[in-house]
């Protein structure tokens, strides 16, 4: 291996570098020809070197295996749309009540208090919440990346469009258009309520965008390729948000996260999934006051959410050290 | 600068005015205002729809009911407002006053709070990078951002609230509960403290007896019912608190900022055994306000009285001191009212309402009244923006801690705390004026739903039932408070970005 | 390795008066992929008024063995052998006695005066605090105190510039305001870690005056830790040369500088370039072959280049530039910085518009160009950047980078591209193997030679080269210049080359422009511009600029201060009045019993 970081005219050495055989030496000593290539063994490139990285922080991996579970768990159990899962109830049908109602071995998450299986309603709620959230980090994934790279890249009015917007949103809570949009597309069911969702929570990953690709347009081997007469697309597609991808990952884990939350508050308001449907947050919301009652109501699908967004945000973490090692973690 | 300012306002006003119109056509047209109306099997249901229809201009264009509104805010301009009515005709600019001020004053203790807190803890954090209690702090933010907020509240009820009301009737520790207490406080400041193993262990040792201590002594005066303080208190409390502050900011080898802040102390205290007859019986917030300001000035001039060639330095220990010993007077004065508190409000942290119904008593108890209930909902509030504030402080103190001027400052000879204190600390706060602002909206919206839980009938309450019932002008009017207190924070952003960084000044 | 240490033997025995020294000093850092033997065990002495050049390349382990004497290595650093400042042992310091001699028995100057200074502190501030913190002056004293040390290193005004902040200072005044920081406790030894490289050459010249009165006057002892040899013959009593951790050659600047004995040092001083000593030096520059009569390569008429900004007037970068470099001719462009060439490097890229003017490449007009036009007219021009670092695409390999410019144009197809791509990588002397390596994984040298590839790959008829070498360590930067003129030989492109250093220019241009604030002060021949220039700036310049030979650069060095002295300029030099008194630090201030070194943390150091 050799130094990661290129070397400006001495100085600088004294922080350890990953190498002790700096090649730039070992090109003078072999006299003129280039000399050994360093690693001749094993090449990395940069998208394995992230995810050596990213193994090796514990948090990340074990965020990711239990979200894995969760989101194994709560698509096979109940199944999905017409496809029968291996739980043997259902979220619809009520049961004769065991009790109160309070965990047991057949009904491991209890009952509510119409005798439904809560465990079938809680995966059912994980479902509508999983999908909203995933579908409100790609779709505002999409729409701040684009924007954010077009803003950085042209300058002009496009980035003063998008700062305004900025503004905008610094001015209205997003939770309050949030709200307005949710009431808006409540008849159109969870992917009209994802969609609308999407296209609120997007400035805040254009706005870190931006900043990258601001400071990469700067870069030489970006105007090298100008130079050459790269188109403005190559130049974005190819060589502006590759060296973005950092960014733009580690931040649309984040607005996964967000989103969760986010659908879990405005259900809770009664702007978010509308019923039939079920969402983590219309559970809670529903049975706030059985706390004390029927707890089991209250507990799971709100340590169902805790789990997600915890795991969300730990592999967010995580993404986040592997892409910037500069934070290394040079324990002594 | 002041250009510059002036350049601020006016987008911000800009903005102010699309987002509002944003606001207002989106609001319109997210529903349908008559539909109860509609649904109801009322004989007279037609003459109430079309009442209503007048009354909101349901028949007007959008664009045209949204310039009556902008009319109606330009004049408070000239000095009569016109907010218009909700929907069921009550004026707005009423329910306004009273929603903001409670709301406001929520979210402006959160914000503060939260920036001290968190950027406390991130520093701390930054210091003691990898360190246990790094690790700590780490995971609790996370597990706050993670936290539904109302689930959380529905917690806090439960725990900080109910079970305190039952266990304060009583007010006795329980042995064990003592021993667990002082276990983890060992534990904490052990962590937060560090050094070597033997270190670390004295510490924690410290502590540990010193809480126990504390907590049976406290047992057997039955405190926690009848807590004192004395003015003996305030004096060892605000002394030591002026000891630290010099540590921090000056040194203890300042021996003049040392001595400043002790004086300030000191004559805190006098000063408060003098003024003691006229702060216990019903003063006014003016008179408390009067006699802070002459605390600070006094303060400040101890500190350039003592101070010499760091006259600076001194006053700035001074006067953070004088700060510290006048809450701790105030303090002082509130524990001693606890008592007869209690027996006015048995349970006194309540869970509903911004303030207790018909609650009668002198000054001190309706200040601790109104204490006890923004308590919750501040923890609540302030949790999630700690996390916030706590994470970016953390990284834009270890990013400055390894700058080039860093490296120089422990060249020259500097302490770890002169490093962190005078040449760290100021560089890594100017990144985070910006998310103070960015963070104050989301703060706002946070109180939508912190209001919801807690029963306060504030802004977030007004803007909720107004889109519920597709009702724009409360809508509007939360729009209005919010955006402009947004606006405002966004603007003591600014001014701090500048005050802090000597580069973009003009 | 063994060291060869051919100073005089009996010289060793002073080494009771020696204000620094290091004995069998090794360093050891562990890192994630093992330990790394930064240092391998030296022996260096400094003594008072003397300084000791430690010099080599990057990755030798010379800023390593300074900070040691400061005690300030990162936590993972595990140091060896005895470090003596003055009559303390800094291994054997504790916090308070290590806080206790920075500052007081040994300073430091550092590389980059932009980010040496905390920028949210006034300079008062910055002086002041290291004086009262060592118990030398307070208040209104230490005030005074600070004017003083700014008089001294030549900043006029200094009361003004105490209530500044390091962004209102020019970059030379900066580094004087670090020096007056290092000299305000009068130090025994001052360590200087490459204090001129980040400076203009001018400016350098001035702040080695100031250094070396500095040890004259003050009778100072200085580490300096540079890879420049010009500054190496300009300052240095003796000369300690370091490769890989290991101390190679010491001995007298003359007997390492002019005799070296160890083969390293050889071939380091093979690889500097001197000027005056023209072409040839690292293989020959063909003569231009274009006839008078053919199209000139690149043709700037008139060209002026602005910058907006917001809330201050326009800037004008490039101000009525007038040159042209015909088919094959390698035309040097050379300045300090600000004064707009790399600038008008990329205008003549067209990767920034001209205000007014005209911009030709082989006789088209590139500001009246659009779309496909423009994009055929490119493909003519080829272009390397300064920094490595950031001139290759981190995402892609090799052998991609390289044949980029071919996927652009839509030339050839994949296994056309790969053939051209491999004779490329012949062509700039990397190994075939490389195709599928990363940036990352390639040294500053091997991606520098890579970008140069690159802009070949499309055989332009024009290369604009904008400092090419100047982030190399020297023998890297030699293979690259052999290099370079080997291609230019065989490909007889044009070339505009900007660069600072006159060296590189003296060696490889057929012409020179001279540039200062976006103006062009001279041009012509280069052994007319270089060797006999005209104008005063242009004589100022190349006084400047140092020699890798002691005798000659303090020759060159006398003229240049006749030449300050004859156009009415000062040599730079301490101010030292004659009841100049040394500080002491007052004892009575007691130790520094900080009560919070513990909560702070005593930061491993």
């Amino acid at each position: 291996m050799s130094d990661i970081r290129n070397s400006t005219s001495g100085g600088e050495d004294y922080e350890p570098q990953l190498s002790a055989t700096s090649t730039d030496a070992v090109g003078l000593a072999a006299g003129g020809s280039a000399g050994p290539l360093p690693g001749e063994d094993k090449s990395y490139s940069q998208g394995q070197l992230v995810a050596r990285r990213f193994f090796r922080h514990r948090g990340a991996l074990a965020s990711m295996i239990v979200l894995g579970v969760v989101i194994v768990v709560a698509f096979t159990s109940i199944g999905v749309g017409p496809i029968p899962g291996w739980w043997p109830k259902g979220y619809t049908l009520q049961y004769d009540k065991i009790g109160d109602g309070a965990p047991t071995w057949e009904y491991p998450f209890g009952q509510d208090t119409g005798g439904k299986d809560y465990f079938a309603l809680v995966m059912r709620g994980t479902q509508f919440s999983l999908i909203i959230a995933f579908s409100v980090g790609i779709i505002s994934t999409i729409v701040g990346t684009l924007i954010g790279a077009l803003a950085g890249f042209y300058r002009g009015w496009i980035e003063s469009v998008l700062m305004r917007m900025t503004d905008v949103f610094i001015v209205i809570p997003l939770l309050a258009v949030a709200a307005v949009l949710g009431q808006m597309a409540g008849g159109s069911g969870i992917l009209g309520l994802a969609l609308v969702l999407g296209l609120v929570t997007w400035t805040g990953l254009a706005r870190l965008v931006r900043g990258e690709v601001l400071s990469l347009r700067e870069r030489d081997f970006v105007l090298a390729a100008q130079a050459v007469g790269t188109s403005p697309w190559r130049i974005i597609s190819k060589h502006v948000l590759p060296n973005a991808v950092g960014v733009i990952i580690v931040s649309a884990t984040l607005s996964i996260s967000s989103a969760i939350l986010l659908e879990t508050s405005l259900s809770y308001l009664g702007f978010g999934v509308q019923p039939p449907d079920t969402s983590l947050g219309t559970l809670i919301s529903e049975y706030q006051s059985a706390f004390t009652t029927r707890p089991w109501l209250f507990w799971w699908p709100g340590l169902m959410i805790l789990t997600i967004a915890l795991c969300v945000n730990f592999i967010g973490d995580g993404l986040r050290d592997a892409f910037d090692p500069r934070q290394n973690r040079n324990k002594d | 600068m002041l250009k510059f300012i002036l350049r601020r306002i006016s987008v911000s006003a800009l903005v102010l005015l699309g987002a509002s119109l944003l606001m207002f056509i989106l609001t319109v047209n997210s529903g349908d205002p008559l539909k109860d109306l509609r649904e109801s099997n009322d004989p007279n249901r037609d003459a109430l729809i079309a009442e209503r229809t007048e009354r909101m201009r349901l028949n007007d264009s959008d664009w045209e009911r949204y310039w009556d509104w902008l009319r109606g805010v330009g004049g408070c301009f000239t000095g009569n407002c016109d907010l218009g009515v909700t929907i069921n005709g009550v004026d707005v600019l009423g329910l306004t006053q009273q929603a903001a001020s409670s709301t406001l004053r929520l979210v402006t203790l959160a914000t503060l709070l939260a920036i001290v807190v968190g950027v406390a803890l991130g520093i701390l954090t930054a210091i003691r990078q990898y360190s246990g209690f790094d690790y700590t702090v780490t995971f609790s933010a996370f597990l706050f951002f993670s936290l539904p907020v109302f689930w959380a509240a529905t917690l806090l009820k439960e725990f900080a609230a109910i079970r305190y009301n039952d266990w304060i009737a009583e007010g006795q520790y329980a042995p064990l509960t003592i021993v667990i207490v002082a276990v983890v406080a060992a534990f904490l400041l052990q962590a937060v403290l560090g050094g070597t193993a033997r270190r670390r262990l004295i510490t924690a040792a410290t502590v540990f007896a010193f809480v126990m201590v504390v907590l049976f002594v406290f047992n057997a005066l039955d405190w926690w019912r009848n807590p004192m303080f004395g003015i003996g208190g305030v004096l060892v409390v605000s002394a030591a608190a002026g000891v630290l502050v010099t540590a921090l900011v000056a040194g203890l080898r300042n021996r003049r900022a040392l001595y400043a802040a002790l004086t300030t102390a000191v004559v805190g205290v006098i000063a408060y055994w003098f003024t003691a007859p006229l702060l216990v019986n019903e003063p006014s917030w003016l008179l408390l306000a009067g006699l802070f300001v002459v605390a600070v000035a006094v303060s400040l001039a101890i500190g350039a009285a003592w101070g010499g060639y760091a006259r600076k330095q001194a006053m700035l220990v001074t006067g953070i001191t004088g700060v510290i010993t006048s809450i701790m007077v105030v303090a002082d004065i509130l524990i001693a009212h606890w008592a007869g508190f209690l027996g006015i409000k048995s349970r006194p942290i309540s869970t509903i309402g911004s303030q207790t119904p018909n609650f009668t008593g002198d000054f001190w108890e309706r200040t601790l009244d109104a204490g006890t209930q923004i308590l919750l909902p501040t923890v609540l509030l302030t949790l999630v923006s700690v996390a916030t504030h706590s994470r970016y402080t953390r990284s834009s103190m270890l990013e400055t801690l390894n700058q080039d001027y860093v490296r120089t400052a422990r060249s020259k000879g500097l302490s770890e705390r002169e490093v962190i204190v005078k040449h760290a600390f100021r560089n890594a706060l100017i990144p985070i004026t910006t998310i103070v602002a960015f963070d104050f909206a989301a703060l706002i919206g946070g109180a939508i739903i912190t209001e919801q839980v807690f029963g306060w009938k504030g802004m977030g309450a007004l803007f909720q039932d107004g889109l519920a019932a597709v009702d724009p002008a409360p809508v509007m009017a939360f729009f209005l408070v919010t955006g402009i207190a947004a606006v405002l924070m966004n603007l003591l952003a600014d001014l701090a970005y500048a005050a802090l960084d000597p580069r973009i000044r003009r | 390795m063994t060291t060869l240490d051919i100073s005089a033997p009996g010289s060793v025995s002073a080494a009771g008066d020696a204000v620094l020294s290091f004995e069998d000093l090794a360093v050891t850092f562990k890192t994630e992929f093992g330990d790394v033997h930064a240092v391998k065990g030296i022996d260096l002495e400094v003594r008072p008024g003397e300084v000791v050049a430690l010099v080599g390349e990057s990755g030798s382990g010379k800023s390593v063995t300074s900070m040691t004497a400061l005690g300030l290595l990162p936590r993972n650093a595990r140091v060896s052998g005895t470090i003596r400042v003055g009559d303390k042992v800094v291994g054997g310091l504790d916090g308070r006695g290590l806080r206790n001699m920075r500052g007081n028995d040994v300073a430091m100057v550092f590389q980059e005066p932009m980010t040496a200074l905390n920028p949210v502190l006034t300079i008062g501030d910055q002086l002041t605090e290291g004086l009262q913190l060592h118990g030398i002056a307070f208040g209104k004293l230490a005030t005074a105190r600070a004017v003083e040390l700014l008089t001294m290193v030549g900043i006029p005004e200094p009361e003004r510039r105490l209530k500044q902040y390091p962004h209102e200072l020019s970059g030379g005044q900066r580094q004087r305001v670090v020096i007056a920081m290092a000299i305000a406790c009068d130090p025994k030894v001052i360590i200087a870690d490459e204090p001129t490289t980040a400076l203009d050459v001018t400016v350098q010249a001035d702040i080695l005056d100031l250094l070396r009165s500095l040890k004259d006057k003050l009778d100072t002892g200085i580490l300096l830790i540079t890879h420049n040899m010009g500054v190496v013959a300009d300052m240095a009593d003796r000369v300690a040369v370091m490769l890989k951790g290991d101390l190679v050659e010491t001995g007298t600047a003359d007997q390492v500088l002019n005799h070296p004995r160890h083969e390293y040092t050889k071939r380091l001083l093979a690889a500097v370039p001197h000027l005056g000593s023209g072409p040839g030096q690292f293989g020959d520059v063909a003569p231009v072959a274009a006839a008078p009569e053919d199209l000139p390569a690149l043709d700037l008429g008139n060209l002026v280049i602005e910058y907006r900004r917001v809330g201050k007037p326009t800037f004008r970068a490039v101000d009525d530039v007038s040159l042209s470099v015909a088919q094959g001719e390698i035309v040097g462009l050379v300045g300090e910085s600000g004064s707009g060439k790399s600038t008008i490097a990329k205008c003549a890229l067209g990767l920034i518009p001209a205000a007014s003017g005209s911009v030709s490449i082989l006789g088209n007009d590139f500001t009246k160009m659009r779309g496909k036009e423009l994009k055929a007219l490119r493909r003519r021009i080829g272009v390397v950047f300064q920094d490595p670092a950031s001139s290759l695409n981190p995402r892609l390999p090799i052998g991609d980078v390289i044949a980029e410019p071919l996927v652009v144009h839509k030339d050839g197809d994949e296994r056309s591209r790969r053939r051209r791509v491999l004779e490329l990588l012949d062509a700039v002397e990397l190994p075939r193997s490389v195709y599928n390596r990363y940036p990352h994984e390639l040294s500053g040298g091997q991606r520098q030679r890579v970008s140069i590839a690159r802009a070949l790959t499309l055989d332009p008829e024009l290369l604009v080269a904008d400092e090419p070498t100047s982030a190399l360590d020297v023998s890297v930067q030699a293979n690259v210049l052999k290099m370079f003129t080997a291609l230019q030989e065989r490909y007889k492109f044009a070339c505009l080359f900007v660069s600072h250093d006159l060296a590189v220019i003296d060696l490889l241009a057929h012409r020179v422009v001279v540039l200062q604030n976006g103006k062009i002060v001279e041009q012509g021949p280069r052994e007319e511009v270089l060797h006999h220039p005209r104008e005063e700036y242009t004589q100022r310049l190349i006084a400047a600029a140092p020699v890798p030979e002691p005798l000659e650069q303090r020759r060159r060095r006398e003229a240049r201060h006749a030449l300050l002295t004859q156009l009415g300029d000062d040599v730079a030099e301490l101010r030292v009045e004659d009841d100049y008194e040394r500080p002491t630090p007052r004892q009575d201030q007691g130790g520094n019993p900080s009560g919070l070194g513990g909560l702070m943390g005593a930061g491993g150091n």
